[in-house]
């Protein structure tokens, strides 16, 4: 019983400082980004790669996307979010969400009730300075 | 103000502010109850097209962000341990 409370105590003890190393680290890898570039210095390619990421991670979550079959391959600039991988309104609006934090922008809502397609949502996150 | 009809755009503008702050809980069992409540509520009333029960799901989906922010907030107040199904680096997607 003391064992594993002992045990127990010292694994969290070692989470919490890994957990402030990986925080310190991210931290000074962000200064140094922005200290470099000055602004986002995404690639097109990147962005779209991820935002593909973010759209096959998401079709997994059961949402009404259940046709949304399009493994993140397959999206290009020109996929539409209602069209092609099958979301609702309320799908689209989850979607753009996740983007938003994937990024760590935020999308104003009368712009992100405009972004219908993959293209147009990696514009718009390629206009944004404070994307990363 | 609960008496309007909400348009589209307000619909999904409250839609959107559910999952964002449902996203901001600490805790995963809280965090995922209310994004799958959230998601559930909007696309079980998604037909609905009487002007009065819009506006009585409109106001209560308004009283019920209030709580949901408040909550969320109180939620960060405090730390939980991750559970084994999270993710420890955000960015691994699982």
């Amino acid at each position: 019983m003391l064992c594993s409370v002992g045990s127990r105590c010292g694994a969290g003890q070692g989470a919490l400082l890994q957990s402030r190393q990986s925080g310190a680290s991210a931290f000074v890898s962000k200064r140094f980004f922005a200290a470099a570039a000055g602004g986002n210095t995404l690639k097109q390619e990147d962005v779209l790669k991820r935002v593909g990421d973010v759209i096959k991670s998401f079709s997994k979550t059961g949402t009404s996307a259940s046709n949304a079959d399009t493994p993140a391959a397959e999206v290009t600039e020109a996929t539409s979010f209602q069209k092609d991988l099958g979301l609702d309104s309320l799908d689209t609006v989850e979607l753009l969400v996740a983007i938003e934090e994937e990024f760590e922008i935020e999308i104003p809502d009368k712009v992100a009730d405009e972004l219908k397609t993959v293209g147009e949502t990696v514009k718009h996150i390629l206009s944004n300075p404070e994307a990363n | 103000m609960a008496a309007t009809v909400p348009a589209r755009a307000q619909v999904l503008s409250v839609y959107r502010q559910f999952i964002k702050n449902a996203n901001q809980f600490t805790n995963y069992n809280f965090r995922e109850y209310f994004l799958r409540r959230t998601r559930n509520t909007f696309k079980q009333n998604k037909t609905v097209e009487d002007p009065a029960r819009l506006a009585a799901l409109f106001g209560e989906a308004r009283a019920e962000l209030k709580v949901l922010k408040r909550q969320s907030v109180i939620s960060q107040m405090y730390t939980f341990d991750k559970t084994v199904v999270e993710p420890l680096n955000k960015r691994s997607h699982g």
